[in-house]
């Protein structure tokens, strides 16, 4: 799915260099669910926005779906973004001038599907995050879990083949909580490859993977023991 | 797509209502201007369009030059246009059109005064087609005593058009033959109700006198009395008709002026008639002609104030950028290019401008009447219903749309979605000094207005209370009606009965008053040493009361005496820029011949504005007349106007029964000279109103942001003890410095445009600090009211609450 060799990113403000990801390498493939964790400022977040084609590295190599694409136009970025990516972000970031409805088949909207086919599409997706009955409320009528549900509808609904996930429980109470990450592990099941970003460890328990995150560089990749048991498991 | 970016900004619109509104009525009011505007300017640009092929319709002018003294007349020679069409073959028809003064209709035994009379020849509709509603264009005018009268006329004398034609109609003791009725033309420099045959003119001038007389007449190069109309068999051979013509200046005009021995040169042009209307530098013309340069001011006025609209669009957009930051991000999350939310952010402003468009159209509507006395016009909203206008209309939306929608789609667009979707902070900074360079931009436009108001202004006051010289306040002047001897008997007995009454305290006729074009003469003057030559001045014919009647001071000599034979024989009284212009040491006694009235100075009048204060004093000659023409003046006491309007009334009604009375007070037709200025301050004035509303309504947005943006500080601050006025002046001094440096910006520019505007007059207001100063307290005022009801809004919050809600 993608592939990173030695990526590097530094931000400077007002003369001041910060690393913020230096040397990193890593690679995920078709299907994983990888937690990425770490502290506050380690640079997980910044290497979600690389992989999700929304900012760019200083230099290294960023290989997704088996094209090099570190150094791609922002067009280009955006064209891969539109087909290929979700995103889920911790603060929902629904449009709020629009219903439930209008902020899953956003995403649709840029791809020039016809009126038919967005229709179907939402509706599905609605009824997969069984959201349908609330289609015409405003996200401001919603809890954060709803809320949240919507967000996930608005990323599947292009049916992407790479998830993101940026602390997708960050702002939910537990129950909440667990009911979002059901979801995203089902969404795994049926094929999605994940990459999630959580400070939780009980969310992270859900991934198949965990790279650990600490000033910019990685210090532990590591199998979860959920999906270790599951591995071992005589079913599997 | 276009379904999402519509709902979008629908809900936006819904949502933020303040803010919408303060948009769309900010973007109606500069449209409605705008409208408005470019209704009078199209109007004003195209005169004469309703004569099929007008641009090829052209009138000759003159420029005679008098001892390196240039007039412009929109008159030519008589003989003219009878040259052209024998000597000239590219003209296809030629014809002659003469002014003629106000005449009393009789209708059943009412009298009416009637105006815009002319003579034409009776190839006259030939040249100029006029649509003919009854009787031949071409045999109208043929015969003498016919006349062809105006739609208006026909059924205010006769009920229709079709009852007046073969009908007389009698114009004071003539009864005229109507031939012909056309439709009456308002949208022409000639606005006229009748034509006279003028062969009827010509054998008037021509009765009592012998065929010589008669030639020399007819044959008289420097006499300017026809305006000269023609048309070309093809428009193309116009270049080798000027060269023709000015040949024939130099066959026929030139040798006659040198066997007349008068020194003076002379030039013939050409006019189309739709440039007649905008073209002011000729004397003599018809009616009031349009001016360019209003036209331009206008035009330049109606951008500024729909520029001050858009950036109050782009202003509160980027201020709330912040605010859309996020969905912008999350659109380029999900794969929207640049390109398109740059499309999004400018429909949604072109929806904002077609919204405000809608409501401008009913401002107009509303503001027409108001619109329409002022420029005295008959603009309908139906007239913006034309291809033009409509396209004009799509140009406004377009314009509109594109630049107040620019910079906020631009700047919005270059989000990046990882800096706006964690936080709603604009990542780009403030951009603050965009906004405050942009309120200054708005400021500074409404000051020069504000400050180019108070100019026309306080120029307009000057001009009316200028010392002229004279006394024109509490003159009364009366039309003395023409050809009516009886009348003329009676005229002393009338005077003396007007001054019987207490209220009347002196009469005196006058072929002349201050305020209108004087004819200027050739004369022969006698030079210091003795000899002769000749010059052309203006003359002033007046009766021998008039000069103190005016209180017109006398320098030296006398002024003209009953009883004295020698003021009879001949008798002039110069003024003194007569007297420097012509170099006399002794003016006193110095010979004047005034064609053949043959006189001596017996006086020199102080300088005294006769004319418009457009102009410096220019020489001027006061001949007495014998013969009542012209007007009656009567200086009235202030007090109990009415009663001796009601007495002068029955006392004409009594001396003068078959004539209407027709008066005017003086100082009121002197003051009609700066009509256009008027006309301007007026619309100075409104539009300098509408300009600081737009950028205050602005401002009151920006503020309002501000004090939003500002919530915790102020909450902040006031836990710490600030006080609410504290508060108050902390939000409001950023805009006023900004309102401060428009002044600073403004001052200068204004003053060097209204300088330049004074220089046509020749007595120009003091430019006083004090206007400078007074028109920037009066917009720091208004705009740190408009800040401070929102300053202080926030000020009064309770700062708990508005700590709590950060």
């Amino acid at each position: 799915m993608l592939k990173i060799v030695n990526l590097q990113k530094k931000y400077t403000t007002d003369e001041v260099e910060t690393t913020a990801l230096n040397g990193i390498s890593f690679e995920i493939k078709p299907g994983e669910f990888v937690a990425m964790m770490g502290p506050s400022g380690c640079g997980k977040s910044t290497l979600l926005n690389i992989i999700g084609l929304l900012d760019n590295p200083n230099s290294g190599e960023f290989w997704f779906l088996d094209k090099e694409v570190s150094r791609s136009s922002e067009r280009q970025r955006a064209d891969l973004r539109k087909h290929h990516i979700g995103f889920v972000f911790q603060s929902f970031n629904l449009i709020d001038e629009l219903t439930v409805q209008e902020n899953i088949e956003l995403p649709l909207i840029y791809q020039k599907l016809s009126g038919q086919e967005i229709k179907e599409r939402v509706n599905e997706a609605m009824e997969q995050m069984q959201i349908a009955h609330r289609r015409n409320h405003f996200p401001q009528q919603l809890s954060g879990g709803q809320q949240q549900r919507v967000a996930i509808a608005r990323a599947v609904v292009s049916k992407p083949a790479l998830l993101l996930a940026d602390e997708p429980t960050g702002n939910l109470d537990s129950a909440h909580g667990r009911e979002v990450m059901e979801l995203l592990s089902a969404l795994n099941e049926a094929g999605t490859t994940v990459v999630m970003v959580t400070h939780s460890p009980s969310d992270a328990d859900y991934a198949h993977r965990i790279i650990r995150l600490l000033d910019g560089q990685i210090v532990t990749e590591s199998i979860t023991e959920r999906h270790a048991a599951r591995v071992l498991s005589p079913e599997f | 797509m276009l379904r999402n970016y519509l709902k979008i900004a629908w809900r936006n619109l819904l949502r933020h209502k303040a803010y919408s509104a303060i948009n769309i009525i900010g973007l109606a009011t500069g449209i409605s201007a705008c409208l408005l505007i470019f209704l009078y300017v199209g109007h004003e640009l195209t005169y004469e369009r309703n004569f099929p092929n007008a641009e090829h319709i052209y009138r000759v002018v003159s420029r005679v030059n008098f001892h390196g003294e240039d007039d412009r007349f929109s008159l030519s020679p008589k003989p003219l246009a009878d040259h052209m069409r024998r000597e000239i073959p590219e003209v296809k028809k030629v014809t002659r059109l003469a002014a003629s003064k106000k005449q009393t209709v009789w209708k059943d035994q009412q009298p009416f005064l009637e105006d815009n009379l002319f003579f034409a020849d009776s190839t006259f509709f030939q040249v100029m087609p006029y649509t003919f509603l009854a009787g031949d264009p071409v045999t109208a005018l043929r015969a003498p005593r016919t006349i062809v009268i105006s739609d208006e006329l026909a059924r205010k004398y006769f009920g229709s058009v079709e009852k007046a034609l073969g009908q007389p109609l009698q114009f004071s003791r003539n009864q005229h033959l109507v031939t012909g009725v056309f439709k009456a033309e308002k949208h022409s420099h000639l606005q006229a109700s009748a034509f006279f045959s003028m062969v009827t003119k010509d054998e008037a001038e021509r009765t009592g006198k012998d065929a010589e007389t008669i030639a020399a007449q007819e044959n008289e190069w420097i006499l300017f009395g026809y305006y000269t109309y023609f048309t070309l068999h093809h428009p193309a051979s116009l270049p080798a008709f000027k060269q023709k013509l000015a040949d024939l200046v130099q066959r026929r005009a030139v040798p006659w002026l040198k066997e007349n021995e008068i020194s003076a040169s002379m030039e013939l042009m050409v006019q189309p008639i739709p440039e007649i209307h905008l073209s002011n530098d000729f004397q003599t013309d018809i009616s009031p002609s349009g001016s360019q340069s209003y036209v331009y001011i206008f035009s330049v006025v109606a951008v500024f104030i729909l520029l001050i609209a858009c950036i109050n669009y782009m202003n509160l957009a980027t201020a709330r950028s912040a605010k859309r930051s996020r969905e912008v991000g999350l659109r380029k999350v999900v794969g929207a290019h640049r390109s398109q939310i740059i499309g999004q952010f400018l429909g949604e402003s072109i929806l904002i401008t077609l919204l405000a468009l809608v409501l401008a159209l009913a401002m107009v509507e509303l503001s027409l009447p108001v619109f329409n006395e002022l420029t005295e016009k008959q603009f309908a909203l139906s007239s913006l219903l034309n291809t033009n206008f409509v396209l004009l209309i799509l140009a406004i939306l377009l314009f509109v749309g594109l630049v107040a929608g620019s910079y906020p789609a631009f700047f919005l667009s270059g989000f990046r979605p990882v800096e706006v979707l964690k936080s709603d902070k604009n990542p780009r900074g403030s951009n603050a000094w965009l906004r405050r360079s942009l309120v200054v931009v708005q400021f500074t436009i409404s000051l020069v207005l504000i400050i180019g108001t108070a100019v026309v202004y306080s120029q307009l006051q000057f001009l009316k209370n200028k010392n002229l010289g004279f006394n024109k306040e509490q003159v009364l002047a009366l039309n003395l009606p023409k050809g009516d001897s009886l009348f003329q008997e009676r005229l002393t007995v009338f005077q003396q009965e007007l001054t019987q009454n207490p209220n009347f305290l002196q009469t005196a006729t006058t072929g002349n008053i201050p305020g209108e074009r004087l004819a200027r003469l050739l004369m022969l003057v006698e030079e210091e040493d003795g000899t002769e030559k000749d010059q052309t001045m203006n003359v002033m014919f007046v009766s021998y009361d008039f000069l103190e009647l005016m209180g017109i001071e006398l320098k030296e000599g006398r002024t003209f005496q009953k009883g004295i034979p020698t003021d009879e024989k001949g008798a002039v009284i110069i003024n003194e820029a007569g007297v420097k212009w012509l170099g006399w040491q002794n003016p006193m006694g110095k010979r004047v011949q005034v064609t053949d009235y043959d006189a001596k100075v017996i006086g020199v009048a102080r300088n005294f504005n006769y004319a418009s204060l457009h102009n410096p004093i220019e020489p001027l000659m006061i001949i007495p007349i014998k013969e009542n023409t012209g007007y009656l003046l009567a200086k009235i006491r202030p007090q109990d106007l009415e009663a001796s309007l009601t007495f002068l009334e029955q006392q004409w009604k009594a001396f003068a029964p078959r004539h209407p009375m027709d008066y005017f007070f003086m100082d009121d037709h002197f003051n009609r000279q700066y009509q256009a200025e008027e006309k301007m301050l007026t619309v100075f004035g409104y539009f300098a109103a509408l300009t600081i509303l737009i950028a205050c309504l602005g401002l009151f947005g920006l503020a309002s942001f501000t004090a939003e943006q500002r919530t915790k500080e102020i909450g902040i601050r006031k836990v710490l003890g600030s006080t609410v006025v504290e508060i108050v002046l902390l939000l409001s001094k950023d805009f006023a410095l900004l309102v401060l440096l428009a002044i600073l910006i403004a001052s200068p520019v204004a003053w060097y445009g209204m300088k330049n505007w004074l220089q046509d007059f020749a007595y120009q207001v003091n430019l006083s600090p004090w206007l400078f100063f007074t028109a920037g307290l009066a917009s720091l005022l208004i705009a740190v009211a408009t800040v401070g009801i929102q300053a202080a809004k926030a000020a009064l919050l309770d700062p708990v609450k508005s700590l709590r809600s950060e």
